[in-house]
């Protein structure tokens, strides 16, 4: 992709979601069903839904973590179901998951510095440094030298979150961050990613924080059944709910 | 005082009181008592040289310029049909400063050829030396350290303590080189002096003292690496007090030994390699490659290994040769076709490859259990910053599965030991045949084979106590 080519195209969304299927037991579960999403540069969006609706589903298509059985991401103007280097775009798209999955065998810097080193090439020096500012960043400078298990779970999404930044990453991807959290914790971890939302990122999350959906998103997006049934800002998701099932799940959820 | 006495004597600095427990300044004096003992007369006379006749007119006459040596091997192995009439030997004074026990000492260090040879009688005499320092060592921490006993010393200089009484007697013993009919010739010269039973009370005094500090310790007194030592004591006193035949067999079969060690190695190492493909195979989604390597598997673990390895010996030629004919009809593959007629498997390279091939199969399913053991979120944030699938299994989940694959390959490891005794069948001169070679020429099947099972033991012990203190090691990182 020649720098040009993409300058001409900075305009046009980041990520472009194409008429994504996604069936699991040989197409009997449907979990996305024919799902169509453009993301702009700089947007913070937010997808609810019910247990099982294909949230996650959804974002990990996003970096092809899962194949859809048909349709197309392209992200920064790459389409990802024909691209050689899905580990090149993966890079640039970061991602923080529910269960953290941090590398427990590595301390809090390796885990950090071990994907700058080993797929950015970069040198220990800089990939230290960069490690640092990051845990900084996230307020966690002193755990540098702990490995995850010695943290509490607020401290490794925190660690995970700049495992994921280090990457210098166009894109972040967050699958319900907190709600593996205990509650004192989850402010800690939602600090940092509206901190990170004010900074410009892009960013596409999957979460019932509706603190975090009110005052940091552009955009909420409410899918059932796998496909979105509502996509809009969240003051008229959240007050005008259009459909029955949006009001439904608002309900259950808000009390 | 009494020796169950609980007081903890750790965890602080000593009292002037408790500086003065009699545990302490008796292991001490003990300690020092031996120190001096060994600058007393410890064997004043030895034997020179000795005369054996046999009844068929054999005679051997050595000369033993340090200590006497095989002796006792020479006048137990009788030349066939001759019996041993007499054993005669003269003693000769040493000075007064080579009889002591650093005098003994430098003399078989200074002799060039002595060293080596007189090697157990060095270990046995040093023993006593090595207990009494580190006792020194336990006492004047005690006494001066901000913490009081050591206590990770404690169970070391029981050991030692323990060991340095029968070490004495040991070391006496090679004096007439385990054979008491030498002793019993030397009328009373070969008596050991009187170092030799201030040592021996310095030893008793310092071994009492110390065992009864055992309940300053919460450690293990005795271990498990207490069990190889003891075997391979009994294989030494054996070879010892019983020259004829133990030592015989012993030089018969150690080069068996290191044939074994050579096999056991190189098969494990292509073992693991083995075992990783088959691992990785058993859980590719690629289907070809999973089937490929679940067959492998299925097939290897449902044939015996003794199978295998006559199959690969006997009847590979046979297939090279058909597939070697089959090729030499191909255009472009005569040349290989050729190589395939000409290849011949030698006995190492077969055993190697039958035990390769064999426990490849079960290390598959061991390295298949410890990836599939990892979590699969650790794959996918692996992948989810770039890294490819190598990398992501190279970084991120190897080395977690290592830890759960270890221990069951270092049973393997033990297995595949034992297991090797079988390719003796296919003319590898390893510790079983060089054992069963040694056998029909003698037809000395009990001692033969209590020696190579004493020998196997060993090996198996010892790695067996290597596997867990490998395992203990890398349990602490996470
Ligand atoms: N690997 C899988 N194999 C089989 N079915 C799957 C798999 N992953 C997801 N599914 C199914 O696909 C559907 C969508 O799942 P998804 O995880 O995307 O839902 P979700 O909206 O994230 O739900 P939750 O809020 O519970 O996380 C569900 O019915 C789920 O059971
Ligand atoms: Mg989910």
């Amino acid at each position: 992709m020649e720098p040009q080519t993409q300058a001409s195209r900075s305009s046009d969304p980041i990520i472009q979601v194409r008429n994504l299927r996604k069936t699991y037991y040989h197409g009997k579960l449907v979990a996305l069903d024919n799902v169509s999403l453009d993301i702009p540069q700089k947007q913070v969006a937010v997808i609810i839904g019910p247990s099982g609706s294909g949230k996650s589903t959804l974002l990990r298509c996003l970096n092809y973590l899962e194949t859809p059985d048909s349709g197309d991401v392209i992200v920064d103007g790459i389409s990802l179901s024909t691209t050689e280097q899905l580990a090149k775009v993966r890079a640039e798209i970061g991602m923080v998951f529910q269960q953290f999955n941090l590398f427990p065998h590595l301390t809090v810097l390796d885990n950090i510095m071990v994907a700058q080193r080993i797929v950015r090439k970069r040198n220990r020096d800089d990939a230290e440094r960069t490690a640092k500012e990051l845990l900084a960043k996230v307020g966690i400078a002193d755990k540098g030298n702990s490995h995850p298990g010695q943290l509490s779970g607020g401290q490794q999404q925190r660690v995970a979150i700049a495992r994921a930044l280090a990457m210098q990453p166009k894109i972040m991807l967050f699958d319900e961050p907190t709600s593996a959290l205990d509650p004192e914790m989850i402010k800690e971890v939602l600090d940092v990613m509206l901190q990170l939302a004010q900074d410009g990122m892009t960013m596409v999350v999957v979460s019932h924080e509706m603190g975090f959906a009110r005052n940091a998103a552009d955009r909420v997006i409410f899918m059932d059944e796998g496909a979105i049934i509502e996509d809009t800002t969240p003051k008229e998701l959240f007050d005008a709910p259009k459909h029955d099932r949006t009001r439904e799940f608002l309900g259950k959820i808000l009390h | 005082m009494l020796l169950d006495d609980t007081s903890r004597l750790t965890e602080h600095r000593l009292t002037r009181a408790e500086a003065r427990d009699w545990r302490l300044v008796a292991a001490a004096f003990g300690a020092l008592l031996l120190l001096v003992s060994y600058a007393l007369p410890l064997f004043g006379q030895r034997i020179s040289s000795a005369t054996t006749e046999f009844s068929g007119g054999t005679v051997i006459e050595r000369e033993y310029p340090v200590l006497v040596h095989e002796q006792h091997f020479a006048q137990t192995k009788r030349p066939i049909g001759e019996q041993l009439v007499s054993v005669e030997i003269t003693t000769e004074q040493v000075s007064l400063a080579e009889s002591t026990g650093y005098g003994w000492m430098a003399q078989i260090v200074q002799d060039s050829e002595g060293a080596l040879r007189h090697l157990s009688m060095l270990l046995m005499m040093g023993l006593p030396l090595v207990s009494a320092v580190i006792a020194i060592a336990l006492v004047g921490q005690s006494w001066r350290g901000p913490s009081g006993v050591p206590e990770a010393l404690i169970p070391i200089s029981i050991q030692l303590a323990a060991l340095s009484v029968p070490g004495l007697f040991l070391a006496w013993f090679h004096q007439f080189d385990f054979s008491f009919l030498l002793l019993e010739q030397s009328a009373g010269a070969l008596m050991p002096g009187v170092g030799f039973w201030l040592a021996m009370a310095a030893s008793v005094t310092t071994a009492v003292s110390l065992f009864s500090l055992r309940n300053e310790t919460r450690r293990e007194i005795v271990n498990w690496w207490a069990l190889v030592l003891a075997v391979v004591l009994v294989i030494w006193l054996l070879v010892r007090f019983r020259p004829f035949p133990y030592l015989e067999i012993w030089r018969f079969i150690n080069d068996g030994i290191l044939v074994t060690l050579r096999i056991v190695s190189t098969s494990f190492g292509l073992m693991l390699l083995v075992s990783l493909l088959g691992g990785l195979g058993r859980i590719s989604s690629n289907r070809v490659i999973n089937f490929v390597a679940s067959l492998y598997v299925e097939l290897v673990r449902g044939i015996p290994l003794l199978v295998q390895l006559l199959f690969i010996w006997f009847a590979l030629p046979q297939v090279f040769n058909v597939i070697g004919a089959a090729l030499l009809s191909v255009p472009l593959l005569e040349g290989a076709g050729q190589w395939l007629i000409d290849l011949r498997l030698d006995p190492f390279t077969a055993a190697v490859l039958g035990l390769t091939v064999c426990y490849g199969a079960y290390g598959a399913e061991i390295f298949r259990a410890g990836i599939s053991s990892i979590h699969k979120g650790q794959m996918e944030a692996a992948r989810s910053v770039g890294m490819s699938y190598v990398q992501a299994m190279r970084f991120v989940i190897l080395p977690q599965a290592a830890r759960v694959i270890l221990p069951p390959v270092g049973n393997e490891f033990v297995a595949l030991l034992k297991d090797s005794s079988l390719v003796s069948v296919l003319a590898v001169s390893d510790l079983t045949r060089r054992g069963r070679e040694y056998m029909s020429r003698t037809f000395l099947s009990f001692d033969t084979w209590i020696m190579v099972a004493l020998c196997y033991l060993v090996l198996t012990l010892f790695s067996s106590r290597m596997v867990e203190l490998i395992e203990s090691k890398t349990r602490f990182e996470r």
